[in-house]
């Protein structure tokens, strides 16, 4: 009896592993196979030592940009989800909460063409700032370098943390936020010192799925900025499609699935303390 | 005896359908506007003046990538031994053509049809340092040249020594878009080079050598000394849309799309093209006939047509504003002034053949594109 259960229960998540093992460990094994492999079919690195030598830039450029779009995307998402929780208007909330998700329905490659035209020396940007008397019409400059790729992820990715942030949000217990505000604590006190801590582990995964999201982009920093220093997956992509190189592909890919195995990593920490406490 | 018309009649009947069956596949690469132009363009004039003949087009795609699927599929049925290959004309890039040609998989037709006698440019004899002659006849030319803004340059670069002088007096007016967001700009990098490195056309013409390579990587040096007053633009279209809201002045574009933006109005038809010496690069796609093909005779029939200056000129040139793939001269009594000047106003037919380079031989681009990655971006 117990052994055909188990059985069953094999048989039911078997659809689910031969996925993972068709279309991801598969996959995975070829890319290893193919970037530590050379010409004529022996064990090298050379691949990777490719990629070091020219892509070293390129690699610490891409960490750089995705940690400084994380730290603006929780600024962003904290920013709205406090005021959606702590707000004293409900017509402006209400007018937020609607607004604030259109981001989630675009996607990159429509952001990056968006952005193209917004953030550009004459672009839009520029000329309600000039126009509005903010600068001089000397001092517009573009913005379609790495600010623009973190504008575009901060723009994109930040509507995601806010609804997970929100929702968590909403699910606090009122007591609390109540007894602060009676006891004269401002908004901002009760929202950096009674709320935040409480939802930081929801934060946390928001930011981790955002980092892996943006580190996988391509159409972005291809529209803005494909010239150097640009983000990783433009090298792959050119790798492959100007070169057809694809071993020093496959090792700028498992370089990159190397930063990603790290937000993975705290993924992964924080759901089994959540799952600890739980049990 | 009376039977006879009516047996003609109901042969007739038979006939005609039978007649209408001859399909003419044609497969070509490039975007989607190369399938338009064979299905939308050639295929009704060339239908109507072959009664029974039916033209369809297939495309496989953008880019050297493209060829490579029509050489495989070509490659594939040579290996099995296939007596009657099913493709009639195709439609190929440059480096497909070489890698076909060396692989005996076209038919050497050239001298079988009219326009033969109406191409003389080397891009008819040579794909990327493969001898191609009479295997191919070149369907367009695109060609890189520099855009420009004639109100804020008065006397646009001759040559790319005056180009570097103007950048220098003029930082960040210039834009292109690197080796990674497009041709342009790789066409651009090859033209530098070729200007500095100081080995006159032996990067085009061959054979190669491993020695070049310091040459090369001296021009790339220079190359990374210009840059630092260039602006880098986001890709060929960027370079047009920068050059459209005055952000840059001069840029390397593709001379196709200038005119078709222009047509658009998504461009100031102010600005105007020049080709500075020693040249940039442009690339050809070739009208071929696979060696089996199971219509040959129709097929070279096809391409005759396609090749005549009348529909090199209303089709090729004023309808989808690529230069001739024929040599221009001929193209030009058949074509209205008006459309005639809109191509040839700034860059003049005896300039076109002087200084629209081709690509270099494939061993050095890719030793020029990986240059650029160690030498200009480090």
């Amino acid at each position: 009896m117990r052994l055909s259960s188990r059985g069953a229960g094999l048989l039911l998540i078997s659809p689910a592993l031969a996925v993972i093992a068709f279309f991801f460990i598969l996959p995975l094994g070829l890319s290893v196979h193919g970037a530590l492999t050379a010409a004529d079919g022996r064990l090298t690195l050379a691949h990777f030592e490719k990629s070091f030598d020219l892509y070293t830039n390129d690699m610490l450029f891409t960490v750089a940009i995705v940690l400084l779009s994380c730290v603006g995307i929780a600024v962003v998402a904290i920013g709205i989800a406090g005021y959606l929780t702590l707000g004293e208007h409900p017509r402006t909330q209400s007018a937020l909460r609607w607004l604030y998700r259109w981001p989630l329905f675009i996607p990159f490659v429509v952001a990056g063409q968006v952005m193209r035209t917004f953030l550009a020396k004459n672009g839009m940007l520029n000329h309600v700032l000039v126009g509005s008397g903010l600068i001089e019409p000397l001092a517009a400059q573009s913005l379609l370098d790495w600010r623009g790729i973190v504008i575009a992820f901060i723009w994109k990715q930040a509507p995601f943390v806010t609804l997970l942030l929100a929702g968590a949000m909403a699910s606090l217990d009122v007591q609390h936020i109540e007894a602060a505000r009676n006891l004269g604590a401002a908004r901002w006190r009760v929202l950096l010192g009674i709320v935040l801590p409480q939802v930081r582990g929801t934060l946390l995964v928001g930011l981790v799925l955002s980092f892996v999201t943006m580190l996988s982009v391509l159409s972005v920093p291809l529209m803005i900025n494909p010239n150097s220093p640009t983000m990783m997956t433009v090298d792959v992509a050119y790798r492959i499609s100007t070169h057809g190189d694809y071993a020093v592909a496959n090792a700028l890919c498992l370089i990159s699935l190397a930063f990603a195995s790290l937000g993975a990593w705290v993924y992964l920490r924080h759901a089994v303390t959540r799952a600890e406490a739980a049990s | 005896m009376k039977l006879a018309p009516l047996v003609l009649a109901a042969a007739s009947l038979v006939a005609v359908p039978v007649q209408a069956q001859t399909t003419l596949n044609v497969i070509t690469a490039g975007d989607q506007n190369m399938v338009d132009y064979v299905n939308n363009f050639l295929a009704p004039r060339f239908e109507k003046l072959n009664p029974g003949v039916s033209v369809k087009a297939v495309g496989t795609g953008p880019g050297d990538a493209g060829s490579q699927k029509i050489y495989e599929k070509l490659s594939a049925q040579q290996k099995a031994g296939a007596a009657a290959w099913d493709v009639d004309v195709a439609v190929i890039h440059q480096r497909g053509a070489a890698t076909m040609v060396k692989e005996d998989l076209l038919a050497k037709y050239r001298s079988q049809v009219a326009a033969d006698k109406l191409v003389t440019r080397d891009t008819a004899k040579n794909a990327l340092g493969q001898n191609v002659d009479g295997y191919v006849i070149p369907m367009f030319h695109s060609q890189i040249a520099l855009a420009y803004n004639p109100e804020l340059v008065k006397a646009p670069p001759k040559n790319f020594n005056e180009l570097e002088g103007w950048v220098k007096q003029n930082p960040k007016q210039f834009g292109y878009n690197g080796v990674k967001g497009g041709m342009s700009g790789v066409g651009f990098v090859m033209g530098y080079v070729t200007a500095n490195a100081g080995l006159g056309n032996s990067l085009e013409t061959g054979p190669y050598d491993a020695g070049r390579k310091a040459a090369i990587d001296k021009a790339l040096g220079n190359l990374k000394e210009f840059n630092k007053n260039v602006v880098m633009t986001p890709g060929n279209a960027g370079t047009l849309d920068m050059l459209n809201r005055g952000e840059i002045t001069m840029g390397p574009v593709w001379v196709d799309m200038f005119y078709t933006w222009i047509a658009d109005g998504k461009l100031d038809p102010k600005l105007k093209l020049v080709l500075p010496e020693p040249g940039l690069p442009g690339q050809p796609m070739y009208y071929a006939v696979p060696a089996k093909a199971a219509n040959a005779a129709l097929a070279r029939k096809f391409v005759e047509f396609a090749t005549s200056p009348e529909i090199q000129a209303e089709g090729i040139v004023k309808k989808f504003n690529w230069y001739p793939g024929i040599d221009a001269q001929h193209v030009q009594s058949k074509l209205d002034p008006q459309s005639w000047d809109k191509l040839f106003t700034d860059i003049k037919p005896d300039a076109l053949q002087k200084y629209g380079r081709p690509f270099p031989l494939s061993e050095y681009f890719t030793e020029i594109v990986e240059g650029y990655e160690r030498v200009v971006l480090k």
